[in-house]
């Protein structure tokens, strides 16, 4: 309750750059000379400048080890940073994470893994169900019924009582991102959400994947599938060890890119 | 037909002679084998049909169960006896039971200690029995009720103290389980029977029942702790991150996902202790207890029982392990229900 007694607008984070920084209204991410430095040292971040739209789909690529989990999962607070900065949602992190600016923002953020990470103790239907009553509070008669709208969305209401381990892993993962959209995120973190699942999977998840996107949900998709960065993003990002090295329509990227090291990383995928 | 059936016996024999007589060192073995087993048996037989007395079990038979509770209340006992045996008999029933007692049986378990504290000690217009007059198997229930029933949520606490991020709590339950697992049990079952009342306020008592479940309690919790502890390590790092993504606190997060799965891979380990403690309970006859082997030891004081001490302890013996037995066919029945309602 204090938190909302504090201004609202995200001026209340230590360093103030200013307002010419501020991400302003139609930004859902904006990052600034990012850095991260994991415990060990190891810089996995480097000055990362990104900027995402309300609306837009902005798809990651990049070699393994490129950073492009890490820098995701800094726009929901699992991991730190150590320099730089960085807005979510009107929402400032910096170096010291505040809790409670962090849980606000994953109020509004949802994310999807690369392993599904369903609970496997509860049932589809409970996975779905436990942010909404746990963490918004909201009546369970409403969350159930929601839930299982949300399930008939993506294709698995049929399998509501079943448990996880009980489904394959393209259900498994759309099950997962039912479970995100239960808490009516303003912005999905989809982190390789189909390099898990058999080649004839991939289809059905990117397929959920897509008609969100066609709902107009603000997304980040780090992915390696081409012919769904081609369709769906509205910008690609490349990444190598750390940095951005560049930033195109997808329609260049895949067929006229500028820098060196994306020609050669697409000449490896293509 | 007969071909069939000669031809299978034919089978039998040649798997014997595999097995049992497979050369003629294998066949003595097993010859001097079934000797000492065969005639181990007989003399057993023997003695325990013929030779023995099963007087000083049989006439006792309210002292072994009830101790020296008073003779117009023994019926609590009994009662109380009776509900644990009831709830056992539930919980096992093989056949499907109506939905709405299923949910009830676990809140039925937990209400089974206080409806014992009633039975026994007084409440609801019950008139009050001390604590001195409880004995034998109830009493030996009652303190593996009361171990478990402090051990469990403490051996909790501890284990996720010891991966707390605050260095000071993590620090002081790190050197109480090391503590405690260094000390053997029966010493602090004297240090809990003698000490506990010098640290109490001038005008406190704590009855030895109590004493006895604090210090098993304490102890057991230690053990538990680990067994808990090896449960959350078990459980991959990103089913964390996944409920911390969806903006459950950290609280939620232990209470909701992390101590659901922990608990249900740390069961074996976890009913293994409440075995333990059942049997662990016998150690307090030692310090004045009339719990089962306390009062088996003052029935055999009595002179006319004298020399019967192997009539009471394969007694005892029956006693202890139909009591194990049970706790462990119920370990395997929550497993068995964990595991249909989730995993694997
Ligand atoms: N907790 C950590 N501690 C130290 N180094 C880490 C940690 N997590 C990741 N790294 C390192 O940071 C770098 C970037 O990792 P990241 O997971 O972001 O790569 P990625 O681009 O997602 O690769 P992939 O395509 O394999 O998923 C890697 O070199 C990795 O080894
Ligand atoms: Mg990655």
């Amino acid at each position: 309750m204090a938190a909302s007694a504090a201004p609202s607008p995200p001026s209340d984070s230590g360093a103030q750059p200013g307002d010419a920084w501020s991400a302003g209204p139609e930004l859902a991410v904006r990052s600034q000379e990012l850095d991260k430095i994991f415990s060990n040292g190891f810089q996995a971040l480097r000055k990362v400048d990104l900027a995402v739209g309300k609306g837009e789909v902005v798809v990651i690529m990049g070699p393994s080890g490129s950073g492009k989990s890490t820098l995701i999962r800094t726009f929901n607070g699992l991991e730190t940073i150590q320099g730089g900065h960085l807005e979510v949602l009107g929402h400032h992190l910096d170096a010291d994470n505040n809790q409670k600016v962090v849980s606000k923002i994953r109020r509004h953020v949802g994310m999807v893994f690369q392993q599904f990470n369903l609970f496997p103790h509860l049932s589809i239907l409970e996975n779905v169900t436990l942010a909404p009553i746990w963490v918004q509070k909201r009546d369970r008669q409403k969350v159930k019924k929601d839930a299982l709208a949300l399930l008939d969305h993506v294709g698995i209401r049929e399998q509501a009582n079943k448990y996880p381990s009980q489904l394959s892993g393209g259900q498994q993962q759309r099950v997962a991102i039912a479970r995100s959209l239960a808490l009516s995120p303003r912005l999905m973190l989809f982190d390789e959400p189909t390099s898990a699942l058999d080649p004839e999977k991939v289809k059905e998840v990117l397929e959920t994947i897509r008609t969100l996107a066609a709902e107009g949900m603000t997304m980040v998709v780090v992915t390696h599938e081409v012919g769904f960065a081609r369709e769906v993003a509205d910008r690609v990002v490349f990444m190598d060890e750390g940095m951005i090295v560049e930033e195109a329509s997808p329609q260049t990227f895949f067929t006229d890119p500028k820098e060196e090291r994306s020609k050669l990383f697409l000449s490896r995928i293509l | 037909m007969a071909e069939s059936s000669r031809s299978r016996r034919h089978r039998l024999l040649l798997t014997l002679r595999r097995n049992l007589f497979a050369s003629p060192l294998d066949g003595l073995i097993t010859l001097v084998l079934l000797a000492v087993c065969g005639s181990g048996l007989w003399f057993l037989m023997h003695w325990a049909l013929i030779k023995a007395d099963w007087a000083v079990v049989y006439e006792n038979v309210c002292l072994y169960f009830n101790g020296i509770f008073p003779a117009d209340h023994v019926w609590r006992s009994w009662s109380w006896l009776a509900v644990l045996a009831a709830l056992c008999g539930l919980t096992l029933w093989p056949w499907p039971l109506p939905r709405p007692l299923m949910r009830l049986l676990p809140l039925l378990w937990i209400l089974s200690l206080p409806i014992g504290l009633v039975l026994l000690a007084s409440g609801l217009g019950l008139e009050p029995v001390r604590s001195r007059f409880w004995g034998g198997l109830q009493l030996t229930l009652l303190l593996t009720l009361g171990t478990i029933a402090l051990a469990l949520p403490l051996g909790i606490l501890l284990a996720l103290g010891r991966r707390s991020s605050l260095p000071l709590l993590r620090w002081l339950c790190t050197s109480y389980i090391e503590l405690i697992r260094g000390v053997p049990l029966i010493a602090v079952l004297f240090f809990g029977q003698l000490m506990i009342p010098l640290f109490l306020p001038e005008g406190w008592t704590f009855s030895r029942v109590l004493r006895a479940v604090l210090s098993l309690g304490f102890f057991v919790a230690a053990y538990m702790a680990e067994d808990v502890r090896g449960g959350l390590q078990a459980l991959p790092r990103t089913q964390l991150e996944a409920a911390r993504s969806l903006g459950l606190s950290p609280l939620k997060t232990i209470t909701l996902v992390e101590l659901p799965q922990a608990l249900r891979i740390a069961l074996p380990a976890l009913a293994n202790q409440c075995v333990a403690s059942v049997q662990n309970t016998s150690l307090l006859a030692y310090l004045g207890l009339i719990e089962l082997l306390g009062i088996s030891r003052s029935i055999l004081a009595n002179p006319s029982y004298l020399g019967r001490h192997l009539e009471v302890y394969l007694w005892l013996a029956l006693l202890y392990w139909a009591v194990c037995i049970l706790m462990t066919s119920l370990a395997r029945r929550l497993e068995r229900t964990l595991n249909v309602t989730g995993h694997h």
